[in-house]
């Protein structure tokens, strides 16, 4: 397993257009190392996504690039799977089916993709509930899915963009809890897109606040505590004391977005 | 623990959803809902007796139900025009069936096409866009001119209204596939092949489903349409030779074989849609 390194990625979209360019990203540089949760956390807008697509290839970034292993990343690939906010669940197959649908139509023999997925199934605790389809689930199962889909490719990184924004609280925690149960059995790297300060903080090795317009890496918090790590941490004064830091940066960004927001009303 | 406890809820919530049936004064009404249809049926077939009975009413304007009844049982044993009944029905079906499965096994690829491709679409949409709002039966004329009066015209016609109605339907669900779907199959690996019949095929079938029944409907209608011009067999032929001599009762058992058979498709059609898209609309 290499380590994924963004480096220097710069995306300016409708360059070509007459219209004015918008700088989305500009010069991010960051590294997902084994074993590593990193998540990125920004007001809306700061191209928290675009970082996320040009990582698992869907956009080309303008400038920069992004290896694996030092590999150059080219297009999308099933070495780096991406967790979608909105369904994203084919919703004509059941669970069984959505999860080994992966393996099974890049050739992996049909028996060995229904055990993979079998014990992917297991491992999100949805045994019970392999054969039904998607509209049978609740959000967080549903959710749960996803996580089992990507899961059973081995990726190199899970892309996970905001996957539990839409979920309530009680469940929110509950997946939190069972990514981090999921990341110590399986070890997974995961890259994270949150704008739920708590979220970050409780998930993360390591916190990436991103400034808004261009985007850029404003600062980077470091999360000392060892996993795995359970809900109780959120009330430990450490913890609470890295979380107001991140709050406070996230809230500089706020004010200036709505200066340049203002300026840009006035002009 | 937490974790635990709330997905063991979550899961439990969902598990009972699906087996415990709602028992609210809601759902015992709406058990009575097949009743009052079919009162109101009852009610209508007591008026008409009533009616053609009570008032002498000439048959050639409305036959009593008895009188229709007695002409049904005739028709069944006797045929109309020297052929039996269900070689009439036959003779309808076989057409729209002919020009409806031409018309949908061409329809589908090339609709998939144009909503796959926008070179293709600006091709064919203009000429497709045309057509589809002129009624089908504004060709006749012309069907007849170019090609007879034969079986052909006819087929041709319903041919190529399902086709028009199954290409638009099918280029408009090709279109409407999520961008995440197809998102998700890219990273999963997929080649374009696969990702067109594994994932963009199976998410616009629901709109190609309704093109289908549209064209269902249509062919039907057109058919009656078709055979009222010319034909020795056939539904359309018997009310149209039947209207001709004034044979009202003939007039309407052709009108009502028509309706049930329409029926008949629909209700094949809804229940095969609700086996093959039962995860449609249901987020």
């Amino acid at each position: 397993m290499g380590t994924i390194v963004v480096d220097g990625v710069s995306k300016i979209f409708g360059e070509s257009r007459a219209g004015p360019e918008i700088r989305a990203l500009d010069r991010v540089s960051l590294d997902i190392d084994d074993r590593e949760i990193v998540c990125v956390v920004g007001p809306s807008g700061c191209g928290k996504t675009t970082l996320l697509n040009v990582i698992a290839g869907f956009e080309t970034p303008t400038t920069g690039e992004v290896r694996i292993d030092g590999n150059l990343v080219a297009g999308a690939g099933p070495d780096r799977i991406v967790v979608f906010q909105s369904p994203s669940l084919f919703p004509w197959m059941t669970v069984r089916e959505n999860v080994s649908f992966g393996p099974r139509k890049r050739g992996v023999p049909k028996r060995r993709a229904l055990t993979d997925a079998a014990h992917y199934i297991e491992a999100v605790g949805l045994t019970r509930f392999a054969d039904r389809y998607p509209y049978e689930l609740s959000g967080g199962m549903r959710q749960r899915v996803q996580l089992a889909r990507a899961l059973v490719n081995q990726p190199e990184v899970l892309l996970m963009d905001e996957p539990f924004a839409s979920l309530d609280f009680q469940t929110r925690l509950a997946m939190q809890e069972l990514l981090l149960q999921l990341w110590h059995e399986i070890h997974p790297k995961i890259f994270f897109i949150t704008h739920d300060v708590e979220e970050a903080v409780f998930l993360a090795d390591r916190v990436y606040v991103i400034s808004v317009a261009p985007g850029r890496i404003k600062q980077v918090i470091e999360v000392p505590f060892a996993k795995p790590r359970t809900i109780d941490l959120v009330t430990v004064p450490d913890f609470v004391a890295i979380k107001d830091r991140v709050l406070r940066l996230i809230r500089e960004e706020f004010r200036a977005s709505d200066r340049q927001a203002l300026a840009g009303d006035g002009g | 623990m937490t974790t635990e406890v709330t997905i063991a809820r979550d899961d439990a919530a969902v598990a009972a959803g699906r087996r415990v049936a709602p028992a609210s004064p809601a759902a015992s009404r709406r058990a009575h809902y097949p009743l009052i249809s079919v009162g109101a049926v009852l009610l209508l077939l007591c008026i008409w007796a009533l009616v053609t009975n009570l008032f002498h009413i000439s048959p050639m304007v409305m036959p009593t139900p008895q009188a229709l009844y007695g002409h049904f049982v005739a028709m069944l044993l006797g045929g109309y025009a020297g052929q039996p009944l269900w070689a009439h029905i036959l003779a309808s079906l076989g057409r729209s069936m002919t020009g409806l499965l031409c018309g949908i096994v061409l329809a589908v690829p090339i609709g998939l096409c144009m909503g796959y491709s926008r070179a293709v679409n600006a091709a064919l949409m203009p000429i497709f866009g045309f057509i589809r709002p002129i009624p089908p039966i504004a060709f006749i004329p012309l069907v007849i001119l170019w090609f007879g009066i034969g079986e052909f015209s006819k087929i041709l016609l319903i041919f190529a209204a399902s086709f028009n109605f199954t290409v638009l339907a099918s280029a408009a669900g090709m279109r409407a596939v999520p961008e995440q779907l197809v998102r998700a199959g890219i990273n999963l690996g997929l080649t374009r092949r696969q990702l067109f019949i594994s994932v963009m095929l199976p998410a616009a079938l629901p709109q190609i489903f309704t093109g289908i029944k549209t064209s269902t409907a249509v062919s039907w209608a057109i058919v009656v349409a078709a055979e009222l011009i010319a034909a020795q067999a056939g539904l359309g032929f018997i009310i149209e030779d039947a209207g001709t001599f004034f044979r009202t009762p003939e007039v309407l058992i052709g009108v009502v074989i028509i309706g049930i058979v329409g029926l008949s498709f629909e209700l094949v059609i809804t229940l095969a849609e609700r086996r093959l898209l039962h995860w449609q609309a249901k987020g």
